[in-house]
């Protein structure tokens, strides 16, 4: 593993040429290849250590790193290997929307400078063994992607929506400074590898678990914690919005995961607790999401969704570690682990498709675009890609893994019988229900971007062959993961036998009819090949002409009349009008003749503006009241820093 | 899967893919016979079809590859699911553990790609057929799953072949059971495959359609694709109904067709009969009236409680 050191130095030496580069063009093709040959060159090893290797632990001592800073178990190296697989399309993408910048005119060091920064920070976190070499990479990694989110700092939303970023981050690592503090001073080491508490720790245990939940829970962006989500990934340039969607909500999953092999068995309460919190997440998540017309702000939404999809395969499979029941233990946390792979590859095909869409028509609101897919038919075909896998359905990969959470809930109900079948089988209409909704919004959003007329005329329409690489890498991997899911399965469960469920004897997740299924995929595709081939042929035999669409005789249609966005999404939002704040506003002016009217709807996120919002309010109102630390002066903020390090490090220091 | 059960599963198959128009035309003759019309002859939807074969294809300018793709993605997926479902003890030709998720989700495969292909062409007609299609289809979703998931978890099985094939009827319960699960399939079937009282096949105004409108700017073979795939798809419903009173045969081979047989017929003459006496809901009430579906799928879980 000693490459991966290796693979991170080459990394990083993609800043000295950031800093010695004067040409920026320059500077940025060279800083890609050594992040590209280094993403690679670390990538290689993890992925031969993650299916060949069983004892993935090595010597570091040879080197002078004390061989406990890090720790190459296979929960890690799943992770590690997720942030490097996707880490190399996104920085693929990276190289054209940087020159994009670069043709505009704009200084392009802090992105450069950040970015490799962040790649560096979340291998580290995930290959970290040392809480406190942890909470350092996590801290690296949150500030870098804060620091590359405020690229473009000159306009007003970035300012406050990154601010949500950054205020999230500083809460999620004072909680996990108290998370790991009281870990360390349970089990006296600073090791993950040595962490461990058994459920007989009481109250000490439902702490754990409940700062873990927070902090973790905050980072991915569960229910009532995701709402700097939708403020954040908007206003980040679209590389930064695809890692973070992609990659960082997923190292909040990455802790819930440790903090379960630290902490176990788990109770069933919190197995339920974490099924109903992921449920909320994934129905309102979903939900809110139809309701957008911010394409970024829509697809953060929809990682609210799939954050809470991966939710549930984990209460799942902290139910079955409640009973023991390794079937059920197996499926639910095999499929949280699968979909999070999934949903890192889709989500971030589908945020780099919106950058090119926003590169190319200057605008997110999707209710300004329309008839892309006749400007790149390719990219919409890629992008078509990702909205059918992240919408769960089959053949694709979004099934595979949604398909091993379904059984999860069948084995649940077999295997403990009693109240669990009932339960489980609301939690399947639930999840149903998800992947309806996920159904009209993807609709909803590929054919008001893709299809019909262009509402606004697009100038120009022009996607590097990067793009399509990057693109297409992703749009491979959804379908190479849903043809073809056995090895990835495979992979998942053995990551679960080495890091959760020692001597695993279920075989639950490999005895699912995967070779079945496959035929199955296989059958559509060559169906659709050979139907295709026969329309083909009848249109060529009774022939096929193009002429303008019904209109009932009325020939003046315009773009303007086309289904919007608004309209399509109407009768589903206004059925939870008011969890979801949906409000309408039409402004018309009827004479004798019709005048021009103004027609406005907008979705308030309830939880946003009901109930955080008004708190965060009246607690800056109060602060402000009472003027206790009302400078104006820099130097007393320093100081009151200053001051409340050294009571932290008397604490400790009393305490040990 | 020994070749006997091959040769049934592709028996069945291409029973049910040769017998779904006739299905429709059972159903549109008896409505024509009800309110005392003579009707077209029982075998239209196959004249029908052959005659759209036979026409020239027209698309709208302003169409893209989504409409050329669309109608056989559509085929496919509805003819892959009409694969999983069995007709009398004979074993389909796709069966595993978990079909039936792949079931629900393969006809979310045809829906989502007919929205598309309905939004295609980007004029309002299709776009309101197509918002509709997406609301109703979210509710339609569950009411599957709180019908056929039931029956799945009362029987411990998660293929639909041996879903249904676990349904004993020695337990009172059960009956009621069943009595209600058809009732919430039936719904089911008229809302998924757009028929009275959710949607009017028949009506002439653009606004009130759903399934109509959405392929309104489709002729030729697209259309011909289409409508293929709706008398399918009404087909499988009807089929998913059939197969709850299966074991009424009692483990029989030849009376279990008979059952199919004559649950088809009394299927299609409740259609009829329905599509006769009532006249199509508003627009705005349909989700109402899929939430009393849904209530009946709670129904269900309730009598499945005290059927354990």
């Amino acid at each position: 593993m000693d490459m991966f050191f290796y693979s991170l130095a080459i990394q990083l030496s993609a800043l000295v040429a950031v800093v010695f580069l004067r040409n920026s063009r320059t500077a940025s093709a060279v800083a890609h290849l050594l992040l590209l040959a280094g993403l690679i060159s670390g990538f290689v090893p993890t992925l031969s250590a993650l299916f060949f290797s069983d004892a993935p632990l090595l010597d570091f001592s040879v080197y002078g790193i004390p061989d406990s800073l890090f720790r190459f178990d296979a929960l890690g190296l799943y992770f590690l290997g997720i942030v490097q697989l996707v880490a190399i399309p996104t920085t693929i993408y990276s190289y054209s929307s940087v020159r994009h910048y670069i043709d505009k005119g704009k200084s392009i060091k802090q992105m450069l400078v950040f970015y490799p920064i962040l790649l560096v920070a979340t291998q580290l976190t995930v290959a970290s063994n040392h809480s406190i070499l942890f909470l350092v990479c996590w801290e690296l990694m949150s500030t870098s992607a804060y620091l590359g989110m405020i690229f473009e700092k000159e306009k007003g939303d970035v300012q406050t929506g990154s601010f949500y970023y950054l205020v999230m981050n500083h809460v999620v690592v004072f909680i996990l400074y108290v998370f790991f503090f009281l870990l360390h001073h349970q089990s006296n080491s600073w090791l993950f590898s040595d962490f461990h508490v058994s459920p007989d720790a009481g109250g000490l245990f439902i702490l754990l678990y409940v700062l873990s939940l927070t902090a973790f829970g905050m980072k991915s962006g569960f229910m009532p914690f995701h709402v700097w989500l939708p403020r954040a990934h908007p206003i980040a340039p679209t590389v930064f919005s695809a890692f973070l969607s992609g990659i960082i909500i997923k190292t909040g999953i990455y802790g819930i995961f440790r903090t379960f092999q630290f902490l176990n068995p788990t109770p069933e309460w919190l197995g339920w607790f974490v099924l109903a919190v992921s449920m909320v997440s994934a129905i309102f998540g979903v939900w809110y999401a139809l309701a957008q017309h911010d394409i970024k702000r829509l697809l953060a939404y929809h990682s609210v969704e799939n954050i809470g999809i991966i939710g549930i395969g984990i209460g799942i499979g902290f139910i079955g570690s409640a009973y023991h029941s390794p079937p059920v233990q197996v499926l639910g946390f095999g499929g949280a682990l699968l979909h999070t792979l999934n949903h890192a590859v889709f989500k971030s095909l589908l945020f780099i498709g919106s950058g090119v869409i926003y590169q190319n028509l200057g605008t997110r609101n999707i209710e300004l675009m329309g008839g892309i897919a006749r400007r790149g038919r390719f990219f919409a075909i890629l992008f078509l890609i990702g909205s059918v896998a992240i919408s769960g359905i089959p053949p694709l990969n979004g099934f595979i893994s949604e398909f091993i959470i379904f059984n999860g809930f069948f084995t649940t109900a077999r295997e403990l019988k009693n109240y669990y079948p009932l339960l489980m089988l609301v939690s399947t209409v639930g999840l149903a229900f998800v992947g309806g909704l996920a159904v009209a919004c993807f609709t909803k959003i590929n054919s008001i971007m893709f299809l019909g007329s262009e509402r606004k005329e697009i100038k120009h329409f022009h996607i590097s062959p990067y793009d399509y690489l990057s693109l297409g890498i992703l749009a491979l991997l959804c379908s190479v993961i849903g043809f073809y899911p056995q090895p990835f399965v495979r992979v998942t469960n053995s990551v679960l036998s080495r890091s959760f469920i020692p001597g695993n004897a279920s075989s639950a997740l490999l005895d699912i009819n995967w070779f079945y299924i496959g035929l199955t995929f296989l059958a559509m595709l060559a169906g659709f090949i050979l139907i295709y081939m026969w329309k083909r042929f009848i249109n060529g035999k009774y022939g096929r002409k193009i002429s303008p669409a019904w209109g009932c005789g009325y020939e003046g249609l315009s773009p303007r009349m086309q289904y919007t966005a608004s309209s399509f999404a109407d009768q589903l939002n206004s059925i939870s009008k008011s969890a979801l704040g949906y409000h309408k506003k039409i402004k018309s002016q009827s004479e004798a003749f019709p005048a021009k009217n103004k027609f406005k709807s907008h979705a308030d996120d309830f939880v946003d503006s009901k109930i955080l919002l008004p708190w965060f309010d009246k607690f800056s109102s109060f602060i402000s009241r009472i003027e206790l630390f009302n400078y104006s002066d820099i130097r007393y903020y320093v100081a009151f820093i200053l001051i409340i390090i050294s009571i932290y490090s008397l604490i400790g220091f009393l305490w040990i | 899967m020994d070749l006997n059960s091959l040769a049934q599963g592709i028996v069945s198959l291409l029973a049910i893919l040769v017998l779904a128009p006739l299905f429709s035309g059972l159903v549109n003759k008896q409505k024509a016979v009800f309110t005392a019309r003579i009707g077209a002859p029982v075998a239209q939807p196959y004249y029908e079809l052959r005659r759209l074969l036979r026409k020239e294809t027209i698309n709208a300018g302003t169409a893209s590859f989504i409409s050329d793709i669309s109608p056989v993605i559509n085929l496919v997926a509805v003819v892959i699911a009409a694969a999983m479902l069995p007709i009398g003890f004979t074993k389909p030709l796709i069966s595993f553990e978990g079909d039936i998720i792949l079931f629900a989700y393969l006809l979310g495969l045809a829906r989502f790609f007919q929205i598309l292909a309905a939004m295609d062409i980007g004029s309002s007609f299709e776009g309101m057929g197509a918002a509709r299609e997406a609301t109703f289809a979210v509710f339609a979703e569950p009411i599957f799953f709180f019908t056929i998931g039931s029956v799945a978890f009362a029987g411990d099985f998660t293929s639909i072949y041996d879903i249904y094939h676990s349904i004993r009827l020695d337990n009172v319960n059960y009956i009621v059971f069943i009595v209600v699960c058809s009732i919430s399939v039936l719904i089911l079937a008229v809302t998924e495959c757009s028929r009275m009282p959710v949607d009017d096949p028949n009506t002439h105004l653009e606004l009130t359609m759903i399934h109509e409108v959405m392929i309104l700017d489709n002729s030729g073979v697209d259309l011909f694709l289409y409508q293929y795939c709706s008398y399918v798809k009404l087909f499988i419903y009807a089929i998913l109904e059939a197969s709850l009173f299966y074991p009424l045969a009692v483990q029989n081979y030849n009376v279990a067709i008979i059952i199919f047989i004559v649950v088809i017929m009394v299927l299609a003459t409740a259609l009829a009969a329905v599509e006769t006496v009532t006249a199509r809901f508003k627009l705005k009430n349909v989700p109402h009236y899929l939430l009393f579906a849904t209530a009946i799928g709670v129904l269900n879980l309730l009598i499945y409680t005290f059927t354990k």
